[in-house]
């Protein structure tokens, strides 16, 4: 996949919400807790990212992050990451699923080069292969 | 590859515009770390969701974040600035 640098990547939404499968990328730091935290301690910032899967449990969800005050989202992630509310407009009808792969990475990075050329490609294609989405949600902290 | 629409829910959004996303919505005076809302505030979060997908099917002009009130939040928080924004 290749990214605008001078353009707005601009991909016009031609489908309708009630059938379309929507997928989450937050940049809050969010992970599985029995995934690897993000290295907070590398002051360039952690450069990866998390697969969190469809059927997550949102109670297993945890947020790695030092550049933001994550105390709610410790609460209700959903203030961050909002899974549980994306399967309730799935239950209203609003939209047609949630989609099989969402993403977790810690926004914050020294080595932005390394974040737009190789990060977000990454994410960009894993949701792009794996997750059947039809829209995404991005959500920062 | 045609790409995936994307819309994007931010609570800094002079940051943002940096970055000039393709739709991104702004929760007015939402604080950092509750971009939907405040814990266990669902209907304010769900609110929040399917105002930013409706984005997708709206006429929006790419780039542009479109700010949202949601009196139901009950604090303003003051967005971080950007430095030296001509």
């Amino acid at each position: 996949m290749s990214f605008s640098r001078k353009c707005v990547p601009f991909t016009p939404f031609e489908g309708e919400l009630a059938k379309s499968t929507v997928a989450l990328v937050t940049a809050g730091g969010v992970h599985l807790k029995d995934q690897e935290p993000f290295n907070i301690a590398d002051e360039l910032g952690d450069l990866g990212y998390r697969i969190i899967p469809e059927d997550v449990d949102s109670s297993q969800l945890m947020v790695t992050h030092h550049h933001y005050d994550h105390s709610d989202a410790d609460s209700d992630i959903n203030v961050v990451f909002p899974i549980d509310v994306l399967r309730d407009l799935q239950a209203e009808g609003f939209i047609r699923g949630v989609a099989k792969k969402h993403v977790g990475y810690m926004g914050y990075t020294m080595q932005l080069k390394a974040m737009y050329e190789g990060t977000a490609r990454e994410i960009a294609n894993e949701i792009d292969k794996g997750s059947r989405a039809d829209v995404v949600v991005l959500t920062g902290g | 590859m045609k790409g995936i629409p994307t819309v994007l829910i931010t609570v800094s959004p002079e940051v943002s515009a940096q970055m000039r996303p393709p739709r991104a919505i702004y929760p007015k005076g939402f604080k950092i770390g509750n971009s939907l809302g405040k814990p266990g505030m669902r209907e304010l979060q769900q609110a929040v969701l399917r105002d930013a997908l409706t984005l997708l099917t709206e006429n929006t002009r790419p780039g542009k974040i479109v700010t949202r009130d949601y009196p139901g939040y009950g604090e303003y928080h003051e967005p971080p600035r950007v430095k030296n924004l001509s």
